[in-house]
């Protein structure tokens, strides 16, 4: 299974802390986030990519703690057991 | 440039431990902690609403010497939550108003001031227990972490509207908070910023400083995300 988190406001948004979808063979952040969105009625993909496909600024995605930016970015592959958590953290003071 | 702001002093005989001033916390975390706290060096960045709390409380709590960095003028709009300062202040420096605040609400600390922005040119202290970030913009966030000498603890607070984090890294040993928060977004204009967020997310920013003052650091590497919409809180770990 790949368990997947929403902080802050994507958690109020969606109205679930998690989900988790079984893991599928070559898999990457992108097409997992397509996954998810099937899974749920509220649309938040919009908020994360661009029409493109692009990220928006806004919101770190980590894959097992680690920021996908370092990684592949939305090509990033996830497999069984990964943990990958959506937040967008606020920067005021 | 550090500035030494020249109120601290200690009342003769006064060793910091067995005052009233510190009798009700006493009761809750000990002498031992007590000491630890008062011989602690904390780096508060930013010392508007965050900063102005944080720093607040520590003095409050008796820590032996802080280094507050700003370079900031009060304006109207930072009187909802920063606590340190009023009315007839608008259009004097945050700095010296702070440092004269808290003299006033513990002289036994001693307080550095350093006057200017977290850049490139910020000379960091070396003498630190731990670094308060209590900035508003990620750019000197990410810098002031990279800044922090090996070993010491950061304590970062962020907040938008209704929510809030708190994260502690240590320095050299944990991920970069540029690495972690890579891809967050800087808001153009204005961000929300409410008093009541403000005071909460300072006030486990502190009890967090505490903890590691003590040694026993409860965010290492897990960030707690706050949100008041449905008072509720979660654990990142970073």
């Amino acid at each position: 299974m790949i368990e997947v988190q929403f902080f802050s406001l994507l958690r109020i948004l969606l109205k679930q802390e998690r989900i988790e979808l079984s893991a599928v063979e070559e898999e990457t952040v992108a097409q997992l986030l397509t996954r998810v969105q099937q899974q749920l009625s509220t649309s938040f993909v919009q908020k994360l990519l661009t029409e493109e496909g692009n990220m928006h600024p806004g919101t770190i995605i980590l894959v097992n703690r680690h920021n996908i930016h370092h990684l592949e970015a939305l090509q990033t592959p996830v497999r069984d057991g990964d943990v990958v958590a959506m937040f967008p953290p606020g920067a005021g003071g | 440039m550090v500035m030494w702001w020249p109120c601290s002093h200690r009342e003769p005989g006064d060793n910091g431990l067995t005052t009233e001033r510190y009798a009700r916390q006493l009761l809750h975390w000990g002498e031992e902690n007590q000491q630890r706290i008062s011989q602690a060096t904390v780096l508060i960045a930013g010392v508007g609403g965050l900063g102005a709390m944080v720093s607040q409380l520590l003095v409050r709590a008796g820590v032996g010497r802080l280094y507050l960095v700003d370079d900031g003028i009060i304006d109207w709009p930072d009187l909802n939550r920063q606590v340190l300062y009023g009315e007839k202040d608008i259009g004097c420096g945050k700095l010296q108003l702070a440092s004269e605040r808290l003299c006033a609400i513990n002289s036994a600390t001693e307080i550095s001031l350093i006057e200017g922005r977290i850049d490139e040119d910020f000379v960091m202290p070396t003498d630190l227990n731990a670094v308060a970030d209590c900035l508003d913009n990620y750019q000197s966030r990410f810098l002031l972490d990279e800044l922090t000498p090996q070993g010491v603890f950061f304590v970062h607070g962020g907040l938008h509207g209704d929510h809030g984090q708190v994260l502690t890294l240590q320095s050299g040993k944990s991920q970069p908070l540029a690495n972690i928060f890579a891809g967050a977004c800087q808001p153009k204009g204005d961000i929300p910023v409410t008093p009541d967020n403000v005071v909460i997310v300072a006030g486990l920013m502190v009890n967090e400083l505490f903890a590691t003052l003590f040694g026993e650091p409860k965010l290492l590497n897990r960030c707690l995300v706050i949100s008041l919409i449905d008072f509720h809180i979660s654990f990142l770990d970073v």
